[in-house]
């Protein structure tokens, strides 16, 4: 009202002054223009006009009231210039106040605005910062304090580079440079921060060039996101995901475990790790591997580790090992019950967790891992690692068992391999697949003959053998067991004979998957038995005759058959043990010796038996000759003097005649006593020969200091069949027949045989010839 | 009363092989230890009577053919001392005669030379079999 008030009324007073003092409308002009341009300034529009209008009526009044029309023009014109710098003013003045308005409006939208940025800033989840140039903090959020672990004002004193873990410090700051050359504008990466508290944080970190600050330096932004979580449950995926490669992927524990303990490691961020095994001899715990990350000085603490024996219960490792699931060591220096403390805080190492390795439901080893850090330990890292020490104990059994499998296979290969037996490995089809270097051997073909010709000859040759036999085929009736002797002949033109028996080996699911079969080489076994039969058949033979003969010759035949019987008992009883199998080479080496020395007594049995025959039906002649006795005897010294344990000696009468006689069958006599004589003399006897001329007979005797015959065998030595048996001369081998045919043959020559003994003392064997009718001495003879 | 399973070594039941030929006694031992027994060897008869006194085995296998007494003189002298020790005569005397003859010497049961080796088993453990 004042302010409405306060123009009229200076109008009013300048009117007043006007008329009353008389004063031309020019001088009061600009009194009343100072009045409309105030009035225009502070009023509003229709007080400015208002004003203006007074004003203008003011001015020109008193001339309209009484002056001329040639005096009005010049206070209309005052008027209008009055009414128009109102009007223009009042638009100007109007049109200033309009922008301060909106200028002070814009201003508090600003302030407005900014509040929200702050706030919005400051509850933002991610860390945000500005930093200068230098990389120093400028600006930093509550979160990235958090992130950090530092307080607002310890940050403003440090830069990014400050708080960045030393392995990341290089690229950040090249990073940093970079954005402020203007290289770059924007830098992500994923790295380490280093907290307050010395820790060390993985983050995401952004670094974005901020267009230029009023000020004109160049300001970066930094956005930072903790990933810890994430980081710990991908390491946690991660080092599982890596447990089971290296377990995938290898084949032993020795050559899993240090990248398996590695990647535990690496995936979990630890620094150390070790396995200690269950050792069920010592019912202890040992260290048997371990592994550190490259560069850190971890031996002694590694070192201490090998000298420890852990028993349940004890310590760390011992309490896991006892209850089987997974504990922890967060502190070291505040530890306990940890065996290791001293060495293990000298290392630097201040946290430890350890965890069961355990397969079938028992412990068979702790797996324990430690770091320089501070570390807690979270639920899902124990979840993983009582899964991976489930995994690495299966996986430790496997290898166990895979390596066990490899020994046994070894072990059967060198069987097969190095067998005196023949072995064939065939398909169920018969097909020859392997075949061991005894049975190419025996056979003499490379196995590509073997496998083409040679063994479906062969497995013919066992099914027509089956045949006869009424056995099944050999593929139909391996679960028979039989086995099956044939006749094969060689890739050298040799015939041998073949046992052949059939084993199959059942595959997983115990269908038969391939077929082993044993050949061995029975030639030598198979002959003495059919020679053996031959001579049993010529026995029988002999019996039909032999029955027309008297008892003597039927006794004759008992006492015959008994010792074929007696050598067959041998022969037949190892060849069986041979044929079973299961036999040691040794064993089978000594069976065969027995069957070879027994088939041999037999054969010369034989031979003996077929002398006597004929030289007692009359079928055997003399070739008679002039036979030099001395030279027989000295041969037969010659030839026997290859025995070491007996001394020979030679009484010859040089002046001892021709003799008329068949030399080979005087040779045998001589040989036959003289063998006798070595082989009833103890070591170190004396077997002495002599040679005299008697009444138209040459004596001869050979005597030995041997163990002589018992007065009441003495007159059955020249029996067949009688051999001296008792005390010291029981082993002793022989026919029996020797000196039955020495004696035929003697008295073929017209001689005669005698023996005198004496038990302990020698036998002197004596026989006579009778000398040529011209009674030339041999050196007679070679004069003539 | 004799005791006759008298156990030797080891809890095994003792068996007397009186057989002059080393093979045969090679090949008996083998076969009746592989069997499970404990095989005492006598190279002839009057040592046949003697173990057989001294050891008292569970049963006897004897030879006929044997230096010094042979087999049948040798199990006349024991069944004398000892009526009920099961004697079996292994012999390479195989005609029926000879059979007749050694059940009648006593024997209880006679095995023939040569013999499959199932058939030495199968005797020793009927004769050793406790009654």
């Amino acid at each position: 009202m004042v302010r409405r008030a306060t123009p009229i009324l200076a109008i009013a007073v300048v009117i007043a002054l006007q008329t009353g003092l008389g004063l031309p409308p020019v001088l009061v002009f600009p009194l009343y223009l100072l009045i409309v341009l105030l009035t225009a300034f502070y009023s509003s529009r229709i007080d400015s006009l208002f004003c203006a209008v007074l004003a203008a009526i003011g001015v020109s009044a008193p001339a309209m009231l009484g002056g001329t029309s040639d005096d009005l023009a010049v206070p209309l014109l005052l008027a209008a210039v009055l009414l128009v710098v109102a009007i223009a003013v009042h638009e100007v003045v109007g049109r200033i106040r309009a922008e301060a308005v909106g200028a002070e409006r814009m201003a508090m939208e600003l302030q407005g605005r900014e509040e929200r940025l702050r706030i919005t800033v400051e509850a933002a989840q991610v860390g945000l910062a500005l930093v200068g140039a230098d990389g120093g903090w400028l600006l930093v959020n509550e979160r990235l304090c958090v992130i950090l672990g530092r307080s607002r004002a310890e940050l403003l004193h440090l830069t990014v580079v400050d708080v960045t873990s030393e392995h990341d410090q290089g690229a950040i700051s090249e990073a940093l440079s970079m954005l402020r050359s203007g290289d770059i504008l924007r830098w992500e990466a994923e790295l380490h921060q280093v907290r307050g508290d010395g820790g060390r944080v993985p983050v995401e970190i952004t670094i974005a060039a901020v267009s230029d600050h009023p000020g004109g330096e160049r300001v970066l932004l930094v956005q930072e996101t903790d990933v810890s979580t994430r980081k710990r449950v991908e390491g946690l995926r991660d080092g599982l995901v890596a447990v089971r490669h290296t377990i995938v992927s290898a084949t032993t524990w020795e050559q899993a475990a240090p990248q398996l303990l590695g990647a535990l490691c690496a995936h979990l961020d630890w620094d150390l790790a070790q396995y200690w095994a269950v050792d069920t001899d010592l019912q202890a715990l040992r260290l048997r591997q371990a592994w550190h990350r490259d560069g850190a000085a971890f031996e002694e603490f590694h070192n201490q580790s090998r000298r420890l024996s852990i028993a349940s219960g004890e310590g760390l490792l011992g309490r896991v090992w006892q209850s089987g699931i997974p504990a922890a060591q967060e502190d070291m220096s505040v530890a306990t019950d940890y065996d290791r403390v001293a060495v293990a805080l000298q290392a630097g190492l201040r946290s430890a967790v350890a965890f069961p390795v355990i397969t079938g439901g028992s412990v068979i080893g702790v797996v324990e891992m430690l770091t320089h850090q501070p570390r807690m330990i979270e639920n899902d890292l124990v979840t993983m690692l009582s899964t991976a020490g489930g995994e690495i104990g299966n996986f430790i059994r496997r290898a166990e068992t895979a390596q066990a499998l490899r020994r046994s296979e070894a072990d059967h290969r060198a069987i097969f391999e190095r067998s005196p037996i023949g072995i064939a490995r065939i398909s169920s089809e018969g097909e020859l697949l392997e075949a061991n270097t005894a049975l190419l051997t025996m056979l003499e073909h490379d196995f590509q003959v073997m496998r083409s010709h040679a063994w479906p000859d062969l497995l013919r040759a066992y099914d027509q053998a089956a045949a006869r036999a009424r056995f099944s085929p050999l593929l139909a009736g391996i679960s028979e067991g039989k086995s099956v002797q044939v006749r094969a002949g060689t890739g050298g033109g040799n015939w041998l004979w073949l046992q052949l028996s059939a084993t199959s080996i059942p595959d997983a699911s115990g269908r038969p998957e391939h077929v082993l079969v044993m050949v061995e080489d029975v030639t030598v076994v198979r002959e003495a038995q059919d020679k053996l039969g031959e001579a049993l058949e010529s026995q029988r033979s002999a019996n039909a005759t032999l029955e027309k003969l008297d008892r003597t010759k039927t006794e004759f035949l008992s006492i015959v058959s008994h010792e074929f019987r007696t050598a067959l008992t041998g022969i037949q009883g190892f060849s069986e043990l041979i044929r079973d199998g299961g036999l040691e080479p040794d064993e089978v080496r000594a069976y065969g010796g027995y069957i070879f020395n027994d088939a041999d007594r037999v054969n010369r049995l034989i031979g003996d038996l077929l002398d006597l025959d004929r030289m007692e039906s009359g079928r055997m002649s003399i070739r008679t000759a002039d036979v030099d006795i001395n030279e027989v005897l000295s041969d037969s010294i010659a030839r026997a003097g290859s025995s070491p344990s007996v001394e020979f000696k030679a009484d010859l009468d040089p002046r001892l005649p021709i003799v008329v006689g068949d030399r080979d069958r005087l040779v045998q006599v001589v040989s036959n006593l003289v063998n006798n004589a070595v082989k009833y003399s103890p070591d170190g006897g004396t077997v002495t020969l002599s040679s005299r001329a008697e009444e138209g007979f040459a004596l001869v005797s050979v005597t030995d200091t041997g163990v002589g015959i018992p007065p009441d065998e003495i007159s059955h030595v020249f029996e067949r069949f009688r051999r001296v048996r008792s005390g010291a001369a029981q082993s002793i081998p022989g026919t029996g027949l020797g000196l039955t045919i020495v004696k035929q043959i003697v008295e073929m020559h017209g001689g005669k045989i005698w023996v005198e003994s004496a038990v302990g003392h020698g036998s002197a064997f004596h026989f006579t010839l009778p000398l040529a009718a011209e009674n030339v001495t041999p050196l007679q003879r070679r004069h003539a | 009363m004799h005791d006759r399973a008298v156990p030797g070594a080891k809890g095994l039941i003792t068996v007397l092989v009186a057989d002059d030929n080393d093979v045969a006694q090679r090949l008996c031992r083998r076969v009746l230890e592989k069997a499970g027994y404990n095989v005492l060897i006598a190279v002839d008869g009057l040592q046949a009577v003697e173990v057989a006194m001294s050891q008292r085995p569970a049963m006897i296998l004897m030879d006929v053919a044997m230096p010094g007494i042979d087999g049948i003189e040798a199990m006349k002298r024991i069944k004398a001392q000892i009526p009920n020790q099961p004697i079996v005569i292994a012999s390479a005397h195989s005609m029926s005669s000879d059979r007749e003859r050694f059940l009648a010497a006593g024997a209880d049961d006679i095995l023939s030379k040569p013999f499959r080796l199932s058939d030495l088993v199968a005797i020793v453990a009927k004769l050793t079999a406790p009654k």
